[in-house]
């Protein structure tokens, strides 16, 4: 066997392009207006840092032992508050599956990599007898299920050693067995489980027109402290109602509705959601600014 | 029963068929004819965010067969398959099994292994990150003790043979692909390889001798054994060139003395 020589310059590796890991980074908190960070902007962040308050992903997307995704997190991390938006959880759900478990743990390594400002779920189940819906289904606001919801959000915020938010969904039906509304039943999970809450203000909205409940009412029902994000997005208009599709600029009664939510609750950190045809960085921007010039109206 | 269960269960019968959806709308407040079509809406939406993961993974598959049967393509291996995780990006891990069995696709018998290699390359791209092994480290063995090295593969490594020329196949749909676009369907054995330098995914058509080469390395045999079972193949193989590119590649990404 012949003996291997040294290679010449030409044949060395890439430079190294694994980051640090373990090297201890602190939390920034929030504040003002931000947006999420999508796949397909990636390169115009890593290129030009545009300008916004923070930054919300969802944690599922970043699962991954390495690769290309937690490259870019960890670079706009050391840049931007961040904020761990999941949307796998299913909380409410009855199952005791090791796949919650397995999931738990994947975001708590993510939390420790990333140490984010901000960790949201939501106020849903879906799951049941191993199958995943991978949507956010409503749950019956019930005493029982209130139980359940305190007790998995206190198990999520032990995993993690943080506090969580949880976020109040869009829902198209409603179940008869409720013996709440669902922001009494987010006031009382808030205050005793200890967890924050995000409040979307446009699923407060789609609520509202498709269930013919005052969205004004049920913000009175959550504490004033409570409330440590707000969501806004767009929805479609359907003969059946409001779809929270998150596909377009926020419309006019959102806007309305998110006033009177800062009026509440102050200058709470706000993010434009937008998944769904994903426009030009510039057109998320320009509604974060929209957010942003509200927010400094409340803030001075 | 507890109630939260029972009614889930009701819930999640709605999501599976219309027939036990009418059989859950006595559960729900308000007009029950509206309600009926927004369970419609959900039940739409698990196979409409079940489609987007498939269609994620598997953009090749998804050119060759065209978006819109892709469509139909997704939605009958979201009614035959149900997600297992809260994370989608795990959904679509039976796509090559059930491609194989599905009967509207055997016209297209290469489908089931093109699937086969966008799952490598889908979870290639989650693998975890590796240093690039500095070549130099290899000449610092002793010469006697060079045939006893051992290596690591980077983890996002695989070895995949197939009938059909599959790295070809993928290579061409790739949207930075500049060259022909012809693929001899008739060129027997491929053996591709998934590899990420860096954070990008590659695939590459391996030689006999490299691929009983890198396979034996993967198996963690000694360079002797592997370089051997490589001669063995083919009498002309090349062990410093085919050393240096796949350290170059970050296909080999540690050496050790055992």
């Amino acid at each position: 066997m012949t003996a291997i020589r040294a290679p010449g310059r030409h044949a060395a590796g890439p430079v190294s392009q694994v980051p640090c890991a373990g090297h201890p980074r602190a939390s920034v908190a929030a504040t003002g207006a931000g947006i999420g960070l999508r796949a397909r902007h990636y390169r115009e962040f890593l290129d030009t840092w545009p300008p916004t308050g923070w930054l919300e992903v969802h944690s599922e997307n970043y699962f991954g032992d390495g690769g290309y995704d937690l490259h870019v997190l960890d670079h706009v991390r050391d840049r931007y508050p961040l904020s761990l938006h999941g949307v796998g959880l299913a909380l409410g759900s009855t199952r005791d599956d090791p796949r919650v478990e397995r999931h738990l743990s994947m975001l708590k390594r993510l939390v420790e990599r990333s140490r984010p400002a901000l960790v949201s779920e939501h106020l849903c189940w879906g799951a049941q007898g191993g199958r995943h819906f991978n949507d956010l289904l409503p749950l019956p606001y019930t005493r029982e299920a209130l139980d359940h919801m305190v007790d998995r959000v206190e198990r999520v915020q032990e995993a993690l050693e943080r506090e969580i938010l949880i976020e109040n969904i869009s829902a198209y039906v409603e179940w008869k067995a409720a013996e709440m509304c669902e922001f009494e039943f987010l006031a009382e999970l808030a205050r005793r489980s200890g967890c924050g809450i995000l409040l979307d203000v446009n699923n407060l909205h789609v609520n509202a027109v498709n269930h013919g409940t005052d969205p004004h009412v049920a913000m009175a029902a959550l504490p004033r402290a409570s409330v440590r994000e707000i969501h806004l997005a767009g929805h479609l208009v359907t003969e059946d109602g409001l779809i929270d599709d998150h596909g377009s600029r926020v419309a006019p009664a959102v806007w309305a509705l998110y006033d009177a939510a800062l009026a509440r609750f102050g200058p709470v950190p706000t993010l434009i959601e937008w998944d769904t045809d994903v426009p030009a960085l510039g057109v998320l921007l320009d509604e974060a600014a929209r957010a942003g010039a509200r927010l400094e109206h409340w803030r001075a | 029963m507890p109630e939260l269960f029972q009614l889930q269960r009701l819930f999640a019968g709605a999501l599976a068929s219309r027939a036990a959806a009418d059989a859950a709308l006595p559960a729900f407040a308000g007009d029950p004819a509206k309600t009926a079509r927004r369970l419609a809406i959900y039940r739409g939406n698990v196979h409409a965010n079940a489609g987007k993961a498939l269609r994620a993974a598997y953009p090749v598959v998804a050119a060759l067969v065209g978006e819109e049967f892709f469509q139909g393509l997704a939605r009958a291996y979201s009614e035959a398959i149900v997600s297992r995780s809260g994370d989608l990006n795990e959904y679509g891990a039976e796509f090559t099994r059930f491609l194989a069995d599905f009967p509207h696709t055997q016209d297209l018998p290469y489908l089931p292994d093109v699937a086969r290699l966008e799952w490598a390359v889908h979870l290639a791209h989650y693998a975890a990150d590796r240093e690039p092994l500095n070549p130099a480290r290899l000449a610092g063995f002793a010469q006697e003790h060079q045939p006893a090295l051992r290596f690591r593969l980077h983890p996002a490594c695989v070895l995949l043979t197939s009938r059909w020329p599959i790295a070809r196949i993928w290579e061409v749909h790739q949207a930075d692909h500049t060259g022909a676009f012809d693929v001899d369907m008739d060129c027997g054995m491929e053996r591709a390889l998934v590899f990420r330098p860096g954070f990008r995914v590659r695939v590459r058509s391996l030689g006999p001798a490299e691929h009983v080469f890198l396979s034996a390395l993967a198996r963690r045999q000694t360079l002797a054994d592997a370089l051997q079972a490589a001669l063995a193949v083919e009498a002309a193989f090349g062990l410093q060139e085919t050393l240096i590119r796949l350290i170059g590649e970050s296909v080999i990404v540690e050496v050790e003395l055992q």
